[in-house]
C-alpha cells in the first residue's frame, strides 16, 4: 500500500508543482457571516416550473417563488404571500387575504387573479403533486387582494398544501409564452433570482440575491445548490469546507463525518421505513385478508436487531406510521408488536397458514439493499413466510401502481406533521393504498377527522391510529435518523414535514 | 495526405450514421412509456397520450428517426425531455469538464510513460524491474480504490487540492488547475501502467535490431540513436495504446466525476441514460463518437508524420 501511495504521490507532484496557490479559491463557499450559502443536494428538481414541483425539491423552488403560507421550522403556519386566512364554519369554503405591495420580475402586480391562475395552473397540471388541489372546486377572485378557494370536502391538510408545492406563486405572464420558460427560467415573487449564466442544471443552480425583495431579507447573498447522486462527494466536499451544509441519509456517511471535530450535526428523524402491505383484501396475496397474518408479520421483524445492524442504532424502532409530530401519534404504538416469532407462527396457524405461505415482493435497490433484503426475509422465514424479490429498476417504479402486481412494498416514507397528509399518503385510496381497501371503523372516523378542526380531531386521530396498528395496516420497522451537517460556519434548522431544511432555516453560525 | 484525410472523414461520416441509426434504435426499444414516466404514474392516460404525441412519440420509430437526423444535421439537436434544457447548452456547459480530464490524463500518461518506458527499456536490470512491478499494481488497482484513496489523502487530509467541483479554465486558471489535477491523477495510473509497458517493450524490441547495433558500431552518441532513430520508430505501438487509452477513459471518467462531483458528460450520461431522455443522450453519442474517430485519426497522422515507413504501407 505504501508503494501505492507513494506512486500516486508521484504523479500528483508531478502535474501539480505549480497549482497549490490556486487551492484556496476553487472551494468557493468560504465560512462567515453574509457571503454565500453552498448546499448540497440529493435531489434531483424535474424542472424550475411550479407545476413540476414537489415536497423534496421545495428549497430549489423557495430560493425563487414565495409560497402563499409559510410554515416555520416547527410546522405552524405564518403569513407570507397571504396575510390573513379563515375558514367558513362547514369548512368548505377558505379565504385570503393577500399582500398588496408584491410585484412580479417585470413590475406585474402579485393579486388574486395571480393566485388563481397559478392554483388552477397547478391542479390542472400533471406534477406529482398536483392531486393536493384535487378538493378545489373553483377560485373565486373577490377583488384584488381577496381570494376565496371554495372546497368539494372539507380538507384538513389545505393549509399545509398552501405551505407547500401547491403555494407557490409564479408570474402569470410566463404562462403562456411558447416553450415554457418557467422551466428553465423562474420568474417568481421570492428572495433570490436564478443566475442563469453560472448555474449549469443537473449540477449546479446558483441563486443570487433579489434586488428589491418585499420581504425579510434572508442572511445570504447567493445561494448554491449543489447537486450530487453519491454521498461521498458530499462528506468529503463538508470535510473540506467546499460545501457549506447537506443532508446526509445514510449511516456509514453520518458516523464518518461526525469524527471531524469542527463539523456541527443536527439530527432529525423525518423517513419511516417498513413494508406497506397493500393487499388487505387478499386480492392477489390471499393470506394478507387476514389480520392475524398481518399481525403475524408484525410479530416476526426483529426491528431493534435490523436498526441496529442496517442503521447502527440511527433511529427508532416503531409499529405506527404516525410521525411523533402528529396529533395521531401515540408513544405506545412505538414497541405494539415485540419480537415474537412463537406467537407470529400461533397467529399464522389460527388463520389457517400454519405451513406458511410465499410473498413476492418487487425491490428497488436504492431503498432495499442486500442487508435489509437478506435480513427482511430471514425473519419471515422463521416463520415460514417466503418472500422472494422481484428486482425493479427505479425508471419502472411507476408500473408497480398502475399494474397492482404486488401485494406489498417496502419503502421509506417522509412523515408530515399534518395528520391528514399521512392519512391521504397511507389510508386514503390512492397510491399508498392502491388497493382501495378499507373497513367500517376506518370509514367511521375519517368524515369525522376531515370535518372536524384539529384540535376537536385529536381523540379521532388517536383512534385511527390505534386502529390501523392493532389491525396491521402495515409494517413499519423504524424511524430514520437523518443528520443534517455543515461545516460549522451554518447553523440548521430543521423543518417539519421535510426532510430537507427551507431555505429560510439558514443563518450564519455564532 | 489530404486524399488520406478525405478517405477517413468519409468513413468517419459513414460510421456516425450507422451508429446513430444503431443507437436510436436501441434507445427506442426499452419498454418505458416516456409520457407516463415524465408525467408521473398518477396521470390519467389521455394527458399521457398527449404528452407522448407532444414529443413525437405517436409516430414510428423511423419517422422519428428522420425527423431527428433532418435537424440534427443542421446543428438542432432539440431540447431534453425532462428538463426542457436546450440540448447543445447542456452538453456544452458539461463538455470542457470531461475535455479537460481527458485531455489531461493524455499528456500525463503519454509523458510519464514514455519517460518510464524509455528509462525501463534502455537501463534494464534492477530499474526496468521496478518500472515493471509498478506498471502491474497500477494495472491492478480499481479506479475507484485509487481514486478514494488520492481524494482521502490528498484532499481530506492534507488539503491539498479541493474535493469536489471543477472550476472553469477561463474563469481561474490556476482554480481550473486545482480542481482537475486529482481526478486526472486518479485517472493517469492505469494508463501510465499501460502505456509506460508499451513503450518499454517496443524501446527494447528497437535496440535489439541490427542497424541500431550498426549505428552503435559507427559511433553515434547513444542520446541521438535513442531519440533520432529508436524513439522514433517505438512511437507507433505507443501512441496505439495511447488512442485506446483516450477512448477507454469515458468509462473511468464516469466514476472519477462522481466521486469528484465533477459536472462532467460522463455523470450526465448516466443520469440522462437511465430516464431514456432520447435527444440528450444521441448528442452525447454523436459527441462520443465523434471523438473516438478524431482521436483514431490524429493518432493515424502522428504515426506517419514520426514513421514515415508507416505512411507509406497505409
Amino acid at each position: 500500500m505504501k508503494k501505492i501511495i507513494k506512486g500516486t504521490a508521484l504523479l500528483a507532484a508531478c502535474v501539480t508543482a505549480t497549482a497549490l496557490t490556486g487551492c484556496a479559491d476553487a472551494g468557493g463557499g468560504e465560512s462567515g457571516g453574509s457571503a454565500n450559502l453552498d448546499i448540497a443536494t440529493l435531489t434531483l428538481p424535474q424542472s424550475l416550473d411550479p407545476a413540476d414541483a414537489t415536497g423534496s425539491a421545495l428549497p430549489f423552488f423557495q430560493a425563487v417563488y414565495d409560497t402563499l403560507i409559510k410554515r416555520e421550522p416547527d410546522g405552524r403556519y405564518s403569513p407570507m404571500l397571504a396575510t390573513k386566512w379563515e375558514y367558513s364554519a362547514d369548512r368548505t369554503e377558505l379565504k385570503l387575504t393577500l399582500r398588496d405591495d408584491v410585484k412580479f420580475d417585470d413590475g406585474s402586480p402579485f393579486d388574486a387573479a395571480a393566485v388563481k391562475a397559478n392554483m388552477e395552473r397547478f391542479a390542472k397540471g400533471t406534477g406529482a403533486s398536483a392531486k393536493t388541489l384535487a378538493d378545489v372546486k373553483s377560485i373565486e377572485v373577490v377583488d384584488k387582494t381577496h381570494v376565496t378557494l371554495h372546497l368539494a370536502q372539507p380538507n384538513p391538510a389545505m393549509l399545509y398544501y398552501l405551505s407547500d408545492a401547491a403555494g407557490l406563486m409564479a408570474n402569470p405572464a410566463d404562462f403562456t409564452k411558447p416553450g415554457n420558460p418557467l422551466k428553465t427560467k423562474p420568474d417568481g415573487t421570492g428572495p433570490y433570482d436564478l443566475d442563469s449564466k453560472r448555474t449549469a442544471i443537473g449540477t449546479k443552480w446558483v441563486y443570487t440575491r433579489a434586488s428589491d425583495y418585499w420581504g425579510a431579507k434572508l442572511p445570504y447573498n447567493e445561494l448554491t445548490f449543489h447537486y450530487f447522486n453519491n454521498e461521498t462527494a458530499v462528506v468529503n466536499g463538508l470535510k473540506t469546507g467546499q460545501l457549506n451544509t447537506a443532508l446526509l441519509q445514510a449511516a456509514d456517511q453520518q458516523s464518518r463525518i461526525e469524527s471531524d471535530p469542527k463539523v456541527k450535526t443536527t439530527k432529525q428523524e423525518f423517513d419511516f421505513q417498513g413494508l406497506l402491505l397493500f393487499d388487505r383484501d387478499g386480492k392477489i396475496a390471499p393470506a394478507l385478508g387476514d389480520a392475524r397474518v398481518r399481525q403475524a408479520l408484525n410479530y416476526a421483524i426483529d426491528r431493534k436487531t435490523m436498526l441496529d445492524k442496517l442503521r447502527q442504532g440511527r433511529g427508532q424502532i416503531t409499529d405506527q406510521i404516525f410521525g411523533t409530530q402528529t396529533a395521531a401519534y401515540d408513544q405506545r404504538f412505538d414497541s405494539y408488536y415485540p419480537h415474537d416469532p412463537a406467537k407470529a407462527r400461533e397467529l399464522l396457524k389460527q388463520a389457517g397458514y400454519a405451513d406458511g405461505f410465499s410473498l413476492k415482493l418487487p425491490r428497488i435497490t436504492a431503498i432495499v439493499p442486500d442487508a435489509l433484503a437478506a435480513s427482511l426475509q430471514s425473519d419471515l422465514q422463521a416463520i415460514g413466510v417466503k418472500v422472494t424479490w422481484d428486482v425493479i429498476d427505479p425508471s419502472q417504479v411507476q408500473k408497480i401502481y398502475t399494474d397492482r402486481k404486488y401485494p406489498a412494498m417496502v419503502m421509506n416514507i417522509g412523515q408530515s406533521p399534518n395528520d391528514w397528509v399521512a392519512i391521504g399518503g397511507l389510508v386514503l385510496p390512492g397510491v399508498g393504498n392502491m388497493f382501495g381497501t378499507t373497513d367500517a371503523t376506518v370509514q367511521g372516523l375519517l368524515p369525522k377527522i376531515q370535518k372536524a378542526s384539529p384540535e376537536e380531531a385529536k381523540t379521532d386521530l388517536k383512534a385511527l391510529n390505534e386502529h390501523l396498528v392493532k389491525e396491521a395496516w402495515f409494517v413499519p420497522f423504524y424511524r430514520m435518523t437523518y443528520l443534517h451537517v455543515s461545516d460549522g460556519s451554518v447553523k440548521v434548522t430543521p423543518q417539519a414535514g421535510m426532510a430537507v431544511p427551507s431555505v429560510y432555516n439558514y443563518a450564519p453560525a455564532k | 495526405m489530404t486524399r488520406f484525410l478525405a478517405r477517413r472523414g468519409a468513413a468517419g461520416a459513414v460510421l456516425l450514421f450507422v451508429i446513430s441509426v444503431l443507437s436510436y434504435l436501441l434507445l427506442s426499444i426499452p419498454d418505458n412509456d416516456v409520457g407516463r414516466q415524465i408525467l408521473g404514474g398518477q396521470a390519467p392516460q389521455d394527458l399521457v397520450d398527449a404528452k407522448n404525441a407532444e414529443l413525437g412519440l405517436d409516430r414510428t420509430v423511423l419517422v422519428q428517426y428522420a425527423d431527428w437526423l433532418a435537424h440534427a444535421v443542421r446543428g438542432d439537436f432539440g431540447t431534453s425531455w425532462f428538463t426542457g434544457e436546450d440540448v447543445v447548452q447542456a452538453i456544452s456547459t458539461r463538455l470542457p469538464v470531461t475535455l479537460s480530464l481527458m485531455a489531461g490524463v493524455t499528456l500525463v500518461t503519454a509523458v510519464l510513460s514514455l519517460l518510464l518506458g524509455v528509462w525501463a527499456g534502455v537501463r534494464r536490470g534492477a530499474v526496468d524491474r521496478f518500472v515493471q512491478v509498478l506498471g502491474v499494481i497500477g494495472y491492478a488497482l480499481p479506479g475507484f480504490l485509487v481514486t478514494l484513496v488520492i481524494v482521502v489523502v490528498f484532499a481530506v487530509r492534507l488539503r491539498w487540492f479541493p474535493a469536489i467541483g471543477y472550476t472553469g479554465l477561463t474563469e481561474s486558471p490556476s482554480g481550473w488547475l486545482a480542481t482537475v489535477t486529482l481526478p486526472i491523477a486518479s485517472l493517469s495510473v492505469a494508463g501510465v501502467a499501460g502505456v509506460s509497458q508499451q513503450v518499454r517493450g517496443a524501446v527494447i524490441d528497437v535496440l535489439r535490431q541490427d542497424y541500431v547495433r550498426t549505428l552503435r558500431a559507427r559511433g553515434l552518441p547513444p542520446s541521438r540513436i535513442l531519440f533520432r532513430h529508436v524513439l522514433r520508430n517505438a512511437a507507433a505501438p505507443a501512441l496505439t495504446v495511447l488512442g485506446l487509452q483516450f477512448v477507454g477513459l469515458l468509462g473511468g471518467a464516469v466514476l472519477v466525476e462522481q466521486i469528484f462531483g465533477l459536472p462532467g458528460i460522463g455523470s450526465m450520461t448516466v443520469t440522462y441514460t437511465t430516464r431514456g431522455d432520447i435527444p440528450v443522450i444521441m448528442a452525447l453519442v454523436m459527441v462520443t463518437v465523434i471523438g473516438v474517430i478524431a482521436v483514431n485519426l490524429l493518432v493515424d497522422v502522428m504515426i506517419g508524420w514520426l514513421n514515415p515507413k508507416a505512411r507509406a504501407s497505409s
